[in-house]
Parts: C-alpha cells; structure tokens; sequence
C-alpha cells in the first residue's frame, strides 16, 4: 500500500512537470524567443500553484473522491492542451490568451493535488514521514520527467502525443486511486466508468495524433515546424528558427522572413514602377500575400486580383497574426480581391484587362505545373494585357537552373512577347531569376515607392546584366505536348543536389 | 437434421462471403448506346409501316458518322444547301461518338486524328477550317499534351507503347530492320493517307498473305516485335496480325511520317470534331431515321425512312457497307466486308489509384494483356489539380472468331464485363476497385472494318467504291480498314461526285 501510494505522487508530479515543459517549448517553437517564454509559463505555473495550494483548504468533505476528479480533469486539460494550442495557432487569432489559460487551469489543478493527497493518507502515517516521503517522491518524479522530456518524448514522440500520453498516466492515476481510496469513496462504479470514458477519449487522441504533429516531419527541415497542413492541392509547412520564418510548399522552399524582401521587391518594382499610370494588377499565385503587399505600396493602383488554387493559403495568410505581421495584412486591403481558382482556367475564362501581371507560380517540377510554363499559357495570360501593360514571371534560378531558365524566356517570347529577363541575389534561394515581358519596349522606371529596403535606381541596372556562368543560352519554348522544361529543371537541379 | 444443419451453415457462409463483398465499393454502371436491336431489325429484314408522306430533296445521306458529316460538310462549304442527313442513333456521331458526366467529356471510341501530313489535303482542309491548324501548324491544346504513352512491362512503367527496356541485341536488330523495310515502303509512295491517293496494283502481293506471315517471311521472330506489331493491328483493326492483311499492316506504319508529331487529341475524343461540324451542320441532321429501303425509281433514288419516303436524286451510302445487301436494291450479300467486335468502356474515377506510378499520361497499356489499355480523358484539360477523372478503357474482341465473340457480347451481362475490366486493370492497379465508382460499357458487334488477307485489293470492295448508279457508298470500310481519314475522304469524294452531275443546275434553282 505505502509504495503504491508514493508511486501516484511520483507520477502526478511528472504529469505536471511535462505539461509545463509541453507549454513552454510549444511557445518557443511557435512565438519564439524561448527565454521569455519559458520564464512566463514557469512564473505563472507556479503561481497558480500557489493558488491551488491555497484553495486547498476550502475542500473539507469527500477528499478522496475530489481528488479523484481532478486527475480526470488535469488528464484531460493537460493531455489535449498541446493539441489544442495548435490548432488555436493555425486558426485563431487567441493562441496566447488560451495558452495562459490553461496553463493557470493546469497550475491550479496541480497545486490543489498534493495538498489533498497528504490529508487523505495522513491518518494512515506520522505527519512527519508523510511530508519527507510525499515531497520526496514528488522530486523524484520531477527529475524523472525532466529527463525524459528532452530525450524521449520530443524527438520520439512529439509535443502532441506527449501531453497526451501523460494525459493518460493522469486519468490512469484517477482510475487507479478508485482502488486505493475504494473505502473512502462512494459510488466507485460510476467513478470507473467515467475513468474509462476519459482514457478512451485519450486513448483515440492518442492514436489519431499523426494527424496534427509533426514529430515525422522534423528530420526534414532544419528548423522547428511550426505549422503543417495537408491540404487537396499541397502540402504548407511553416517553419521558424529564431526570428526566422520559412515557408515550404510541397517541401519547396518559398521563402525566408529574413530575406523574402530582397526577392519581393526584385519581383514587383522594377515592372510596376516603369509603368506610368498603373491602376488593375492580377497576381497569379502568391498566396502568401507578399507580392500584394509590395504592390499596395502604390496608392494609385485601384484593384488587384489575386488567383491562388489553394484557399488554405490564402486564409492562412489572412488571419495568422505571425504571417499577416509578416504581410503587413495585405489581404485585408479594401483593394485587393481574392480567387481561389486554377490559373490556367481563370486566365481562360476571365475577360478583365491589367495593367501589370505577375506570375509567381511553384517551380516547374511537374507536368501538371509545368503547364504554367508554356506557350499557351503565356498567350492566354498576354491576352489580358492593357496596352501600356507589362507582365512579371519568376522564372528559377538562372545559375542552378541555367537552362530552365533561359528555356522559361525563349517560352514567353514564342508566346510574341519581348522579354527583358533580370537576376537577384536572394541569400535563402542563391541567384533567383524573372523574366519582365510586353508588348512594347521597357522603360527602365525614374522613381521608385519609399521604403524600399534593396531596389533601388542605382543598382536597378546591374539586376539586367548576366555574368558569364548565367549568360543566355539558346533553348526551345515550352509547349503543352513537349513540356521540355520539366526534363530541363529536373536535369539542371539534379546536377547541383545529392 | 444433419441436412438442414449444412444447409444453414453453407447459406451463413455465403452470406458472410456476401458481407464482405458488400465491405468492398459499389460500382454504378450499365451497357450504353446499345444499337443491336436497330441492326437486327435490318438484318432480318423486318416488316416496316408504309411511308405517310413525301419528301422531295436532291441528296441524301444515310449515316452520321464522320464520313456522312464529311459529305454534308464538302456540300455545304460548296454552297450546296439542299439535302438532308439521316442518322438511325439518336445522335450523330458513330464512332466519334462521345459522353459526358459531372467530370469531363470522354470519347466513346475513336479519340485521337495523327496530325495530318502534307498529302493529307483533305484532313487538313477540314482542321483549318476547324482551327485545330492555323497557318498549317497544330494548335498546342489540340495536340496530346505529355506525357502522352507509357507501357507496363516486367513490372514497371516505360516511355511509349514499342517496348524499349529489357530487349536482346537480337530483338533490337529486328526493330531496326523493320524499321529500314518499313522506310523503304514509305519511299515507294504507295502506302498513304488516304489510301487511295498511293493505292497500286504493284503492292498487290502484300495483300494475299497475313501479317504475321509476313514477319515470319523476314525472319522477324522477336517477342517483343511481335507483340508490338500485334497491339497495332488490334488497336487499329480489330485484328491480330495472323488474320490482318499484311499490307494492311504496313500501312500502319509505311502511311505516317516517322517524325510525326502529334497525336491530335481532345477530352471527348474524335467527338469534338462531329461537335465542331454539328455546330455547322446541325440544321441538316435528322436522328432517330433509321432507313430501311433504298431503291431506284428510274433517275431518281427512293428512301424509305420511318414514315417518310424521300425523292432523291443522289443518296450517299456512309452507313457501315455491311448494311447495304439488307437497305439498298440490287446489293448482293457481301464476302468481303467483314467487321471487328469492341468494347469500350467509360470508369469514373473518385481519385487515381495509389499505384498508378508516375506522371498523368493520356495513354496507359500493359504488355501481354488482351486488352489495350486505357486513355484518361483529363489529360488533356490544362487544370494543374486533377483528382477525380475518367478513363475510357478499350478492348478489341481478338480471341476467337468476330461471329464468337459477338455472341459473348450479346449474352454476357453487364457485371461480366465489369469483372473483367476491373480484373484486367488489377493487373498493375491492385487498388482500382476503392477507386471506380463507375464502368459504362459499350458493345460495338460491328465496329470497325477488319482488313482480312484479300480484303484490300477484294473486286466487290473496287466495285462498291464505284457506286452503284446514284448510289453512292462513303463508309470508311471501303478501304478496308475504319479510321478518320478514310472515312472523311470517301464522305467527301461521293459528295463531289454527286456536285458533279448536279452542282450547276440544283444550286442555282434553288436560290
């Protein structure tokens, strides 16, 4: 009997001690800057222990079965809390508030057990060897979960399944205690079955968990993931490492938070600033909404279109606090317009004219995106063009993909565009290639928006020039019943990764 | 007592076996555009109801497929505005006929045109007009988007349909040689597109013997060829190589040119073109009229359609040929006009199997299976998301004789033919049953026009392209064999022969 009870209190204590490790590592892979959250979830944690403690003293009657109880309910809490934070991160704007929540729930929960636990047994032992063997046990729990954490639960499991596990050992304990405290409780049967209730519902969290954690995936990126999604048309993964933010669709990098700037500013500016009144821009692809936010920096511009085929992106992107901080909330500009559609059959079948487009789709890796890249396509995306209008298409890298980019410019012009293709360093990507296109000559821009933090008139005109190991090569267009690109992209980046 | 014990338990495994046939998915589906009845009606010479009215008009042409909407379609750009096309379906189309559901449109048989050659004046002339050529040069979306054939041999998937991967030095020699005798056949010009343009007496020999008869002459022995050359002759005829006229067979290969780029395909298939022709045509069209006399009536030609008699001064036979002893007066039954039985079949699909391997491609086929596989009827849709799509799956009935395999056709039932599909399919797509929600099948007993040895250079076939006074035959199996081009180079060589004589006057009298 002694043993058995000092065994719970090794284990609630490490229940508790986990679910605090869970919040504060949770916070750091989500906000960052681990210091300040680890010190805030402690502080509070520990605080609302003390409450517990406190409040300790107003429960005089049915110890054992209370006791009971709140095992369930710390099982529960502290079992789906980790869960449940991440999907509040993916879809709320409240993440912290919930967070801080359940973290004083779980605090008081836990303050209120050892308290109780030591005026059930205390009849049964000296006082004095209750409070060493109790706080004993207690550290020793501490320590054993302490240990655990960083080496078993995270790599192995995860943050999801392993709150969820300790959710387990908690509602194991509840069941457990119904035995050890049989004679101090009444109703035991109903007591059980609702222990029951609790591990099922645990128990399928459990087993469903691979859904929403990302333990699997962790090996891939370098950085903590922060969010992953399957949606029908990709796969989203956010990472962050530090202040750094990535995106990556279909494992493909995006971008970086650091230095997407460099990229977004190369794709819009050097274009739209060269035309003199421009008032529609159409945006295909560019669901993270970073591309728009460059364009709202020119207040004449009356509406933009943004065709994106995935609506998780575009949600994402407009309600996140994180990425909406990272967009400067572009998507919630009066100006802007959201569709959720296939370019190819939008670009089909709308009849609107623009006075800028830009194409920022994923890489040509596939047949089904390569279609993006072929004649018909920029045909049917020319088609849309105002008569002063100038078109803008990320076209990879022009030192990696040498000839899928070149092959990308022979394209657009075999679609009876001439083309001026430029080059930027971008550090996340290396050299990063577009292509500006129109109907007409381009006229290099006298002025660009303020703020700008690397386009600039100064260095405008090396972003034209290609050194020799980028220079043109002669390459045939890209057509629907050839897709020669796709073979070209494969070839050049096959040549430069393991 | 023991009796009914057994039969208990045999009745609770059969329904433990049902059960857990019912845990697998349901698939919806039927035969479709069965035309038997119709043909049958014909055949045995039916009794039909006395004509109610007249109708007076120049031409007629009996039969909607592509060589009749060709005929109508030579008339018509002429300016000749007077006739009337009678289709028995109740749409045109015949085998470009096609279907569509909440997915795409798919094709019902023929699905794809090779891009036209020089000599080709006709099919070019007609995709001009189409668009399909602008300034003699395909445009992209009608051209089969790659991926566009792959074949499943030894276990995995290769490039194309002529097998290329695990070949002996001797196999590959064999290609080659065939490859230098075909070359040497194309030099000759007598081997074209249509065939009427290079047909020679000097060929003739090539017509007395099979195929495969003359492989084994060449001392073409190699497996793989020979498999190959035998899934052309299905795909194309009906027919394996040993019953396919050995010049038939070269045409397969000598008529295109090697470099040829192309298909020209489109999601419905061929359907596309009748569509693009109805649109401009339409107004001439009448379906539901199957005709069952045409006879002669001094200079005029009578048709009898339901119960309207029509007055003609040309009619233009584009039905199947195989009719004619039983419709047109005079026609004695025909030997040398003998026809392929086909299944075609339409499966939806919730979603591609986990084992489909590899990139979206149009045309998928197995070596080694009976049937030739299946095209994918999004393929050519430029959308970069496709989850749900349909396959039309093709089977030319080559085990056996046509009349054998038309009686299995006719008595067996629809789940028969789902079983067999799906059991094919399993072949490589082990998870094709979680996949199909539907199998639309349909049975052609006569569906395209089988060049048999002797076949080609057959005196009844030169006769009936003649014509028999104003009636006129078009039907591609005229030359032997059922493609597009034939079929629209016979629709529009009748049809100038019927301007000929009336061109001047009718067109005239009629403004």
């Amino acid at each position: 009997m002694g043993i058995l009870l000092f065994i719970t209190v090794l284990l609630i204590s490490a229940c508790g001690l986990i679910y605090e490790l869970v919040m504060g590592t949770l916070a750091s892979y989500l906000l960052g800057d681990s210091v300040l959250q680890f010190s805030t979830i402690i502080g509070c944690y520990l605080f609302a222990m003390g409450i517990g403690s406190a409040l300790s003293r107003y429960i005089n009657r049915g110890l054992a079965y209370r006791f009971v109880w709140i095992e369930l309910i710390l099982g529960l809490v502290g079992g789906f809390s980790s869960a449940l934070l991440f999907l509040a991160f993916a879809y709320t704007q409240g993440f912290q508030l919930l967070m801080y929540t359940i973290v004083i729930v779980i605090g008081m929960l836990v303050g209120l057990e050892i308290p109780l636990l030591m005026r059930i047994i205390r009849g049964r032992y000296h006082f004095r060897d209750v409070v060493a063997n109790v706080l004993t046990f207690d550290y020793l729990g501490a320590l054993g979960a302490s240990l655990l954490f960083p080496i078993l639960m995270v790599p192995h499991l995860g943050l999801v399944r392993s709150a969820l596990l300790f959710g387990v050992l908690n509602a194991g304990v509840a069941l457990w205690s119904t035995f050890l405290f049989a004679n101090q409780l009444p109703r035991t049967g109903i007591l059980r079955i609702v222990c029951l209730l609790v591990l099922a519902g645990l128990g399928t969290g459990l087993a469903e968990a691979k859904k929403i954690t990302m333990a699997a995936e962790d090996n891939i990126y370098a950085d903590e993931i922060i969010f992953a999604r399957d949606t029908p048309y990709q796969h989203i993964v956010l990472t962050r490492f530090k202040d750094d933010i990535r995106l990556f669709l279909n494992s493909h990098l995006q971008f970086s938070s650091r230095d997407e700037y460099r990229y977004h500013e190369s794709l819009i500016h050097p274009g739209l600033a060269s035309i003199p009144a421009p008032r529609r821009v159409l945006v295909l692809g560019g669901g993270d909404g970073l591309a728009i936010r460059e364009i709202l920096k020119y207040p004449q511009i009356e509406s933009i279109t943004l065709v994106d085929l995935d609506p998780e992106m575009t949600r994402l992107f407009s309600t996140n606090p994180m990425l909406t901080a990272l967009n400067q909330r572009s998507f919630l500009a009066p100006r802007v317009h959201v569709v959720n559609a296939d370019a190819f059959l939008w670009v089909d079948s709308s009849t609107e004219s623009f006075d800028f487009i830009v194409i920022d789709l994923p890489d040509p890796t596939s047949y089904s995106l390569g279609k993006l890249y072929t004649t018909a396509f920029y045909t049917a995306a020319a088609r849309h063009l105002s008569a002063q209008g100038l078109m803008v298409v990320q076209s990879t890298s022009p030192m990696f993909a040498r000839d899928s980019f070149w092959c990308i410019a022979a394209t657009i012009r075999q679609a009876g565009l001439k083309t001026y293709p430029y080059h930027v360093y971008v550090p996340s990507f290396g050299e990063w290639g577009f292509v500006l296109a129109g109907n007409h000559d381009y006229q290099p821009p006298a002025s660009f928006p303020q703020g700008l933090r690397f386009v600039d008139l100064k260095g405008l005109h090396a972003l034209f020039e290609f050194p020799p190991d980028m220079e043109p090569l002669a390459e045939p267009p890209n057509r629907l019943n050839s897709q020669v690109l796709v073979h070209m992209y494969d070839e050049d980046w096959k040549d430069i990764s393991h | 007592m023991s009796r009914t014990r057994r039969s208990f338990l045999q009745a609770a495994s059969f329904s433990l076996v049902g059960l857990s046939l019912k845990a697998e998915r349901n698939v919806d589906g039927g035969f479709v555009n069965d035309s038997f009845k119709q043909g049958h009606l014909l055949r045995d010479r039916s009794s039909f109801p006395p004509p109610r009215q007249t109708v007076r008009v120049p031409i007629v042409i009996v039969g909607g497929g592509i060589a009749g909407l060709s005929a109508a379609w030579r008339l018509e750009k002429s300016g000749f505005r007077d006739f009337v096309l009678l289709e028995m379906a109740d749409s045109a189309g015949g085998n470009s006929r096609w279907g569509q559901n909440e997915i795409t449109a798919y094709p019902w048989a023929a699905h794809y045109v090779p891009v036209p050659g020089q000599k080709s004046v006709l099919a070019r002339e007609l995709l001009e007009d189409l668009g399909v050529l602008k300034n003699g040069e395909s445009e992209e979306r009608y051209l089969c988007f790659a991926p566009q054939e792959r074949l499943f041999l030894y276990g995995r998937w290769q490039e194309g349909i002529e097998p290329a991967v695990g070949l002996t030095q001797k196999d590959r020699d064999q290609f080659k040689r065939f490859e230098a005798q075909i070359e040497h056949f194309r030099g000759t010009g007598n081997f074209t597109v249509p065939m009427e343009t290079g047909f020679s007496q000097k060929t003739a020999d090539l017509d007395r013997i099979s195929f495969a008869e003359w492989l084994r002459q060449q001392g073409m022995d190699s497996r793989p060829l020979n498999w190959y050359m035998n899934y052309c002759c299905r795909d194309d005829y009906g027919a394996t190589a040993d019953t396919t006229s050995a010049w038939a067979g070269i045409q397969y290969f000598a008529s295109r040119e090697p470099e040829e780029k192309g298909p020209l395909t489109w999601p419905e298939g061929n359907g596309w073109i009748v569509r693009r022709l109805l649109e401009r045509l339409g107004r001439f069209v009448r379906t539901g009229q199957m005709v069952h006399r045409i006879s002669h009536n001094g200079n005029q030609v009578r048709v009898l359609a339901g119960e309207i008699e029509y007055k003609a001064d040309f009619v233009i036979f584009a039905a199947p040929t195989m009719l004619a002893p039983f419709v047109v007066e005079g026609v004695t039954p025909l030997h040398d006009f003998q026809y392929s039985p086909w299944l075609t079949a339409n499966l939806t699909l919730d979603r591609l199997p986990a084992t489909y391997g590899g990139d979206p491609t149009w045309d998928s086929v197995f070596m080694d299976s009976p049937t030739l596989g299946y095209v994918d009827a999004t393929h050519q849709s430029v959308r970069t998301h496709i989850d749900r799509t349909v396959w039309t799956f093709y089977w030319a009935l080559v085990k056996g004789t046509p009349a054998e395999n038309r009686q299995l056709l006719l008595n067996s039932d629809w789940n028969y033919w789902k079983e067999a599909i799906l059991h094919d399919l399993e072949r490589v797509h082990s998870d094709i049953r979680q996949c199909v929600s539907r199998i639309d099948v349909m049975r052609h007993g006569h569906a395209m026009a089988r060049p048999t040895v002797g076949s080609i250079y057959s005196d009844e076939r030169r006769r009936l392209i003649k014509g028999n006074g104003r009636i006129l035959f078009a039907n591609s199996d005229l030359s032997g064999f059922s493609i597009f081009e034939e079929a629209q180079f016979r629709g529009v060589a009748a049809a100038e022969k019927a301007l000929a004589v009336l061109g001047g006057h009718i067109h005239a009298g009629s403004r």
